[in-house]
C-alpha cells in the first residue's frame, strides 16, 4: 500500500520552471527523505501533494484519497509543517493549539501537553515573540499531536541551531516509533535525512532523478578510477552515472556496486585503479551531477 | 471549530470593534446635538431641526461603509499574511473554510451595530420631541445592521477573490472611467460611469441601501 503516489505529475510556473512527469510512490510506514537543491521543487512537489497549488496534468494520490478532489480527506489525516512559518502571529502558543486542535477531530490535547514540556514552550507568548527555533517546534508540536497517518515536512529543521534541530527530530522520530507513521520529508541537509530515513527520492529541476530505500544509495553508489577503458562499453553490471576523462585515466561514478563487478574490468580489457566509497553527501552530489550531464543541463 | 475562529478573530480584530462599536455609539447621540427644546420656543423652526438632524445622521451610512471595509477586509487579512497556506492545509473543504471565516466576521460587527441600535434608543429617549416629529431607533438600527452586512459581504467577497478576479473588476470599473474621460474628450456625452453608479446605488443594486435619507427623527 502507498501513502503517496504520483504519476507523470506535470507543473510549470512561467518559463523557468517545470516539475516534469513526477512518478513518486511512498510506502506506508516509510521515512521518505526528498532531497534536492534549492529550487528543485519540493516545496512544489508538497504544495501539489497536499492540493494548496494545482497541476497542469497527472495524478496524485494521498493515503488512498484523490487530490485535490478529496484533499480535506487526505489533509484530516495528515500532518504538515510548511517550509516557513505560517500560524497567526497574534496569538499565543496556548490558543494556537487549541485553534489547530478544533481542526482535526484526533487531537490529542495531552500529547500536546506533554510535547510542550517537553519542548520548554512557553504557553501564554504570543507567536510573534517566538524565536525561529521556538517556531519550529510549535509546529512539530501541533501536528504530532493530530497523530497523523502522513506527517510532510517541508524543510522542517531550516535556520534551526543544533539543540532544536536535535529536539524536533528526537519528537519526531519517538513518535514514529510509536505507531506506522509514513513520513516524507524534504531537505537539502543530506546528512540529516541519512539518519532518519529509510527511502530517499532524488529530485533536480523539477525531474525525479531517482528513487531507492536508503541502504541501497548509501552502499551502492562508488567513485571507480579506471585506466584503458574501452569507448564502448556496451552492458555493465553496475550503472554507470558518470564517465570523466582526466589526464591520466578516467573516473566513473557508478550505482549498484558489488565487489564481485571487478571482475568485468577484466573482461572489457580495462584496468580498475580505485574504489572509493561516497558517503551521502557525496553520492548525492554525484548523483546530480551525472543527472544533469546525462540531460544536458 | 467555528468558536475557535471567532476567538481568533475576535484577537486580531477587537482594536477596531471597540473603535466602531465607540462611534457607533456616538453618532446617534451626534444627532440630537440640535437641541429641540429650541425648537419648541421657537427658536430653530421644526424643518431646520431635522434638517441638521439629518445631516449629522448622513455620517451614519458612512460608518456602515467604513465597518464593511474594514471588517470585510480584517476577516481574511491573517490568512493573506500567511498566504493562506494554513487556510488550504486546514481538512475542511474551502466553501466551509470561508463560511467559518465570514461567519465570525459577521459576528464582530454585532458589537458596533449593537451599540448603534443602544445609541439610537438613547438618543430617542434623551430628547422630547417636538410635535409631529417621531424616533424611529429600532428601524434604523435594523437598516444600520442590514448594509453593514451587505458592505461586509461586498468587501469580503473581494477580499477572497483571487487576484485575476480583483484585477478583473478593478479593470472593468477602470475602464469605464476611461470610457468616460475619452468620450468627454471626443465631446459626447457620456453616462457610463454614471449608469454604472445608478445601477449599483438604486434599488436592486447593492450599495441602495446606503443612499437615502439616514434619519433618527422624522414627520
Amino acid at each position: 500500500m502507498l501513502a503517496i503516489e504520483t504519476n507523470d505529475l506535470t507543473y510549470r510556473a512561467g518559463k523557468d520552471f517545470e516539475l516534469r512527469e513526477l512518478c513518486l510512490k511512498v510506502r506506508e510506514g516509510a521515512i521518505y527523505g526528498f532531497l534536492g537543491p534549492n529550487g528543485a521543487g519540493k516545496t512544489t512537489t508538497i504544495r501539489l501533494l497536499l492540493g494548496l497549488q494545482r497541476a497542469n496534468s497527472g495524478r496524485i494520490s494521498v493515503l488512498g484519497h484523490d487530490v485535490p478532489r478529496h484533499v480535506h480527506r487526505a489533509l484530516a489525516e495528515t500532518g504538515y509543517v510548511p517550509e516557513r512559518p505560517h500560524l497567526y502571529p497574534y496569538l499565543t502558543v496556548g490558543e494556537a493549539i487549541r485553534y489547530h486542535g478544533a481542526f482535526w477531530k484526533g487531537f490529542d490535547h495531552g500529547y500536546a501537553g506533554e510535547l510542550i514540556e517537553m519542548f520548554g514552550m512557553p504557553e501564554h507568548q504570543r507567536l510573534a515573540r517566538l524565536s525561529k527555533g521556538e517556531m519550529g517546534k510549535l509546529h512539530m508540536l501541533l501536528v504530532l499531536a493530530q497523530r497523523p497517518k502522513l506527517l510532510v515536512l517541508d524543510e522542517p529543521t531550516d535556520g534551526l541551531d543544533p539543540v532544536v534541530r536535535r529536539d524536533v527530530l528526537t519528537a519526531l522520530l519517538d513518535f514514529c516509533s510509536q505507531g506506522s507513521t509514513t513520513v516524507f520529508i524534504s531537505s537539502h541537509l543530506v546528512h540529516e535525512l541519512e539518519r532518519i530515513c529509510d527511502w530517499v527520492g532524488v529530485l533536480d529541476r523539477g525531474r525525479l532523478v531517482t528513487e531507492l530505500p536508503m541502504h541501497s544509495f548509501k552502499q551502492g553508489i562508488k567513485r571507480l578510477r579506471v585506466s584503458r577503458a574501452p569507448s564502448l562499453l556496451g552492458d555493465t553490471p553496475f550503472v554507470l552515472l558518470l564517465r570523466e576523462q582526466t589526464p591520466f585515466d578516467e573516473i566513473w561514478v557508478v550505482r549498484g556496486w558489488q565487489a564481485p563487478m571487478t571482475q568485468w574490468f577484466e573482461g572489457a580489457g580495462a584496468e580498475l585503479k580505485e574504489v572509493v566509497d561516497l558517503d551521502l553527501e557525496e553520492g548525492f552530489v554525484e548523483m546530480l551531477r551525472a543527472s544533469r550531464s546525462t540531460s544536458g543541463l | 471549530m467555528f468558536g475557535q475562529v471567532l476567538r481568533a478573530q475576535w484577537k486580531y480584530s477587537r482594536a477596531a470593534v471597540a473603535v466602531f462599536t465607540v462611534l457607533c455609539f456616538a453618532a446617534p447621540l451626534a444627532t440630537v446635538y440640535y437641541r429641540p427644546g429650541e425648537v419648541r420656543t421657537g427658536g430653530v423652526p421644526v424643518s431646520s431641526w431635522l434638517l441638521g438632524a439629518e445631516r449629522v445622521g448622513a455620517a451614519i451610512p458612512v460608518l456602515a461603509l467604513l465597518l464593511g471595509v474594514v471588517f470585510g477586509l480584517g476577516a481574511w487579512a491573517p490568512d493573506t499574511a500567511g498566504r493562506h497556506v494554513y487556510a488550504l492545509a486546514m481538512p475542511v473543504p474551502r466553501w466551509h473554510y470561508v463560511l467559518l471565516r465570514f461567519g465570525a466576521g459577521a459576528a464582530l460587527t454585532t458589537f458596533p451595530v449593537g451599540s448603534l441600535v443602544a445609541g439610537c434608543l438613547i438618543a430617542a429617549a434623551a430628547v422630547t420631541l417636538p410635535e409631529g416629529v417621531h424616533a424611529y431607533p429600532v428601524q434604523l438600527g435594523l437598516r444600520f445592521g442590514f448594509a453593514v452586512l451587505v458592505c461586509f459581504a461586498l468587501i469580503f467577497t473581494l477580499a477572497i477573490a483571487t487576484r485575476r478576479a480583483v484585477l478583473g473588476v478593478l479593470g472593468v470599473l477602470g475602464g469605464m472611467v476611461m470610457a468616460d474621460v475619452l468620450l468627454g474628450a471626443a465631446g459626447q456625452e457620456s453616462v457610463v460611469t454614471e449608469t454604472m453608479f445608478r445601477l449599483l446605488t438604486t434599488w436592486p443594486g447593492p450599495l441602495s441601501i446606503l443612499i437615502g435619507r439616514w434619519a433618527l427623527f422624522d414627520v
